[in-house]
């Protein structure tokens, strides 16, 4: 029963690839908020809570996340 | 999903849409000029204080003073209700929920300047802060634009309210 909640625990921690069209929306105006290039967000996968990592068709990586109520965009 | 107010930030923004508070143009007390004299009566009681010569001409004793013009109407900028815009803000579609917050970050940051700016402190300059409005509002704009077009054309037009809003350090405080 232990190891079923780990690996439920586990699954739940792995980032995992999404497909809102949405959401690659919000992704791609955020990352076009702070400035910087990217253009169109063709994936993304959710890290957690408000953390993502999206891949813009040129090719930049963008971890895009809220710490402090503030959004954070770190180029990956 | 952390609790995320992303439209305090836009709320300020909403408010400085609702554009100054023009303070209600209290209806002009009418100053008729006094009762001319009644006709007088034959015999009619003295009355203690109008002894009014029967022959006196309509007086033009007390000439109403000339009203001043009354005060020209603003150039009635685009009033935005502040709740209504707020609401609509919130209910939009066209704007996910991290570019909310992410606009309401840098408005935040702009109010910040402002502040700083009416707590006397040089820089930022009104000319230094305009730019960066002009652009913050821009990106609201064209975020807005395609999918609430209605919207965009509202705050677009509350462009000087806003400003005004922003600029006039008690307006400011009101909305903070």
């Amino acid at each position: 029963m232990k190891r079923l909640a780990l690996a439920a625990g586990l699954a739940a921690a792995v980032a995992f690839a999404a497909d809102d069209p949405k959401q690659k929306e919000d992704l791609a105006a955020v990352i076009a908020l702070q400035g910087k290039p990217c253009g169109e967000v063709v994936s993304y996968t959710v890290q957690g809570a408000n953390d993502f990592v999206a891949t813009c068709k040129d090719g930049n990586r963008y971890r895009v996340h809220v710490k402090d109520g503030r959004v954070v965009v770190e180029k990956q | 999903m952390s609790v995320i107010r992303p439209w305090l930030g836009l709320a300020v923004l909403a408010a400085a849409c609702a554009g100054p508070t023009v303070p209600p143009t209290v209806p002009e007390k009418v100053v008729t000029a006094p009762a001319t004299a009644p006709a007088p009566e034959p015999k009619a009681a003295p009355e203690p204080k109008t002894k009014a010569t029967p022959k006196r001409a309509p007086e033009p004793a007390k000439p109403a003073p000339a009203k001043p013009a009354p005060p020209k109407v603003a150039a009635s900028a685009p009033a935005l209700d502040l709740k209504t815009l707020e609401q609509r803000l919130k209910d939009t579609s066209a704007i996910g929920v991290l570019t909310k917050l992410s606009l309401k970050n840098q408005v935040d940051d702009l109010v910040g300047k402002f502040k700083t700016y009416h707590a006397g402190a040089r820089p930022p300059t009104l000319a230094e802060l305009r730019p960066s409005f002009d652009l913050l509002l821009m990106k609201v704009l064209s975020l807005l634009q395609d999918k609430d077009a209605a919207l965009a054309r509202e705050i677009n037009a509350s462009r000087d309210a806003i400003w005004g809003v922003l600029t006039d350090k008690q307006k400011l405080a009101e909305f903070s």
